[in-house]
């Protein structure tokens, strides 16, 4: 029997995995943060009937278990479901167990962390400064880039890092959707389940280290900038 | 139309949801509007139906030839285009802006550098130092803030100028300089102004006309002076803090003896079923008709004379009534006293009389005295059922 632990190799960080999990969470951000910001501001200042369970959905990836959220992606967007076949036949794309199938569960299980302090953060703003700038002649757009934006800055910044660094450390949903195929969908926080379960505890311990300083130090640094900001006021 | 008319604000509202808001006004130019009347009575409702921030369910609103709001048109222009400088309670300026981008903020359809040094001037022209123009609002005080809401306002080179509740928030120091600083622009602008307040004193001294609202409708239009002598009905008198409100019965012609054209008696109660009182002689302007109607009336302090040493019979003269009271409390209010008077007729009756001057010094507390009323200054109101 061959030891794992023979492979040199396989005691050092998985930068592949690495690489992967920073390229998942920025594409995520990316694709996110438009519709994640209209989505916010839509919440924040629209009252309508029903509001409430849109507000429920945008929060459910956040107490769903990952894996149930995994599952239903998996099974109506895999190669067995009719969306899948859809998609692989018109557009050949194949979701499940490939890179844009874990961005796409990505994008989903993050609305939550993206939205709601951005919504918060549109809330906070006293009403009256729109009124005031549309007042003063501003069209929508420019009151948004001009007054809006600048005041919700601090919390719309928190939740990209906060998206960032979840998606960063994102494992069940990534599990069920994507497996643990090298360079396709193995991220950082599969890598360190995959070496736990082959008693690889060197590199597991060094890769849940350079994880947990990165979460940390992004963390750390929007709380700084955040506070910076609301110096500023 | 002539120049007044051109620049002249008019304005027609009749609505009833979401709340209810009904009545009429306008404004010349170079004038300034008071919206009084108490919490909830639809003033700064009224104002942002003007600034647009409102979508009247049937309005016309009009600044000369200018239509903003013609709803029988389906026309409702947006507050972008309708230059118009509103001041909001609480300043509304944008917290990460120093004073200069905020006033600059009004005018972004102009060069960067032309708008900038716009904002100085206007800043400047508001009494702020170039230190306190570069300061974000939170770095300023209450009457700075102000000052640079009303820069911005004006900034726009409004055709009409709104302010809600503008000195409430800021202290009496500030508050004086305030209202010299807004009778200067009143001035030099030349545009209607309209103020809302809940402070009748502050109403009363700066504005040249009076709208009094009291549940979203427009009771009364007209100057203070004219307000305070005739307000149109009882509510009125009581929202402007009118304090010699009586009850009364119109009498009509037939009284204790025969008028001259243009005359009328009025019966002073003591309480509205009081079944007799006093013949008071006053003008009739004709619009009471029915003979023993109820009625409300007041009279203003103009119309008393307090003199201690007169004692003459209260019933010889009925324009010029000497009454007999005993003051039951006096009150200092800096330069002025507020006298409590106790009528000796009819009784049970309460007198409130402002002295000032050497008539303070002469009253005492517990004293009896007594006090001539011109029966000229009276206006009766009927009873509102």
């Amino acid at each position: 029997m061959v030891s794992p632990c023979l492979d040199t190799r396989e005691h050092d960080i998985d930068w592949q995995a690495l690489v992967l999990s920073l390229q998942l969470a920025s594409v995520t951000l990316l694709l996110l943060l438009p519709a994640g910001l209209l989505l916010a501001r839509w919440l924040a200042y629209t009252a309508f009937k029903g509001k409430y369970l849109i507000e429920a959905l945008v929060v459910l990836p956040l107490v769903l278990p990952p894996t149930v959220l995994g599952y239903y992606l998996l099974v109506s967007l895999g190669g067995a479901s009719a969306a899948g076949q859809w998609l692989s036949q018109h557009v050949g794309v194949s979701l499940a167990f490939h890179f844009s199938g874990l961005v796409l569960a990505s994008v989903i299980f993050n609305i939550p962390f993206l939205v709601q302090p951005i919504q918060r953060a549109f809330e906070a703003i006293p009403a009256n400064l729109g009124e005031a700038a549309a007042v003063s002649g501003l069209n929508a757009w420019r009151i948004f880039w001009r007054i809006e934006l600048p005041l919700a800055w601090p919390g719309v910044l928190s939740a990209m890092v906060l998206t960032f660094v979840h998606t960063l450390g994102e494992f069940g949903v990534v599990l069920m959707m994507g497996g643990s195929i090298p360079g396709e969908t193995r991220t950082l926080a599969i890598s360190i389940y995959d070496r736990v379960q082959a008693f690889d505890f060197e590199s597991a311990d060094r890769m849940a280290l350079l994880l947990l300083l990165l979460s940390l130090l992004a963390v750390a640094a929007s709380f700084f900038a955040t506070a910076r900001l609301g110096r500023r006021r | 139309m002539n120049t007044e008319q051109a620049m002249e604000l008019q304005v027609d509202i009749s609505q009833t949801s979401p709340m209810p808001l009904r009545g009429s006004f306008s404004c010349a130019p170079g004038q300034m509007l008071a919206l009084v009347g108490p919490s909830g009575a639809g003033k700064t409702s009224m104002l942002r139906v003007l600034a647009g921030l409102l979508h009247p369910e049937n309005a016309r609103v009009s600044v000369g030839s200018d239509i903003w709001c013609d709803t029988a048109q389906g026309l409702h222009m947006p507050p972008q285009q309708r230059r118009v400088g509103l001041v909001f309670q609480n300043y509304a300026l944008m917290p990460h802006m120093n004073a200069v981008d905020n006033v600059a903020l009004a005018m972004l359809h102009l060069p960067s550098a032309q708008r900038l040094q716009q904002a100085r001037d206007w800043l400047q022209r508001m009494g702020l130092t170039p230190d306190q123009q570069q300061r974000l609002p939170a770095l300023l005080s209450g009457g700075q803030q102000q000052r640079v809401a009303l820069a911005r306002a004006l900034a726009r080179q409004p055709r009409l100028l709104l302010m809600d509740e503008p000195f409430s928030a800021v202290d009496q120091m500030s508050r004086r300089s305030l209202y010299g600083l807004i009778a200067d622009l009143r001035r030099d602008l030349h545009i209607p102004i309209v103020l809302v307040t809940h402070d009748l004193n502050e109403a009363r001294q700066l504005a040249d006309k009076l709208v009094v609202m009291d549940a979203g409708e427009v009771l009364q239009e007209g100057t203070p002076a004219h307000i305070y002598r005739s307000p149109r009905n009882a509510r009125v008198a009581d929202l402007v803090g009118i304090p010699n409100r009586f009850h009364g019965r119109w009498l009509g012609n037939r009284g204790p003896h025969a008028l001259p054209e243009g005359f009328a008696w009025l019966e002073w109660l003591p309480h509205a079923d009081a079944k007799s009182g006093l013949a008071l002689m006053v003008k009739d302007k004709g619009r009471l008709k029915t003979w023993g109607q109820p009625v409300t009336w007041v009279i203003q302090g103009d119309g008393f004379q307090v003199n201690p040493l007169l004692t003459e019979d209260a019933t010889t003269d009925n324009q010029r009534l000497v009454l007999q009271a005993q003051v039951s409390a006096l009150r200092s209010l800096g330069e002025i006293s507020l006298a409590t008077l106790a009528l000796d007729e009819p009784a049970g009756t309460q007198l409130q009389l402002t002295l000032s001057g050497t008539q303070r010094h002469n009253v005492q507390t517990g004293q009896q005295i007594s006090v001539s009323m011109d029966c000229r200054w009276i206006h009766v109101m009927p009873v509102r059922r």
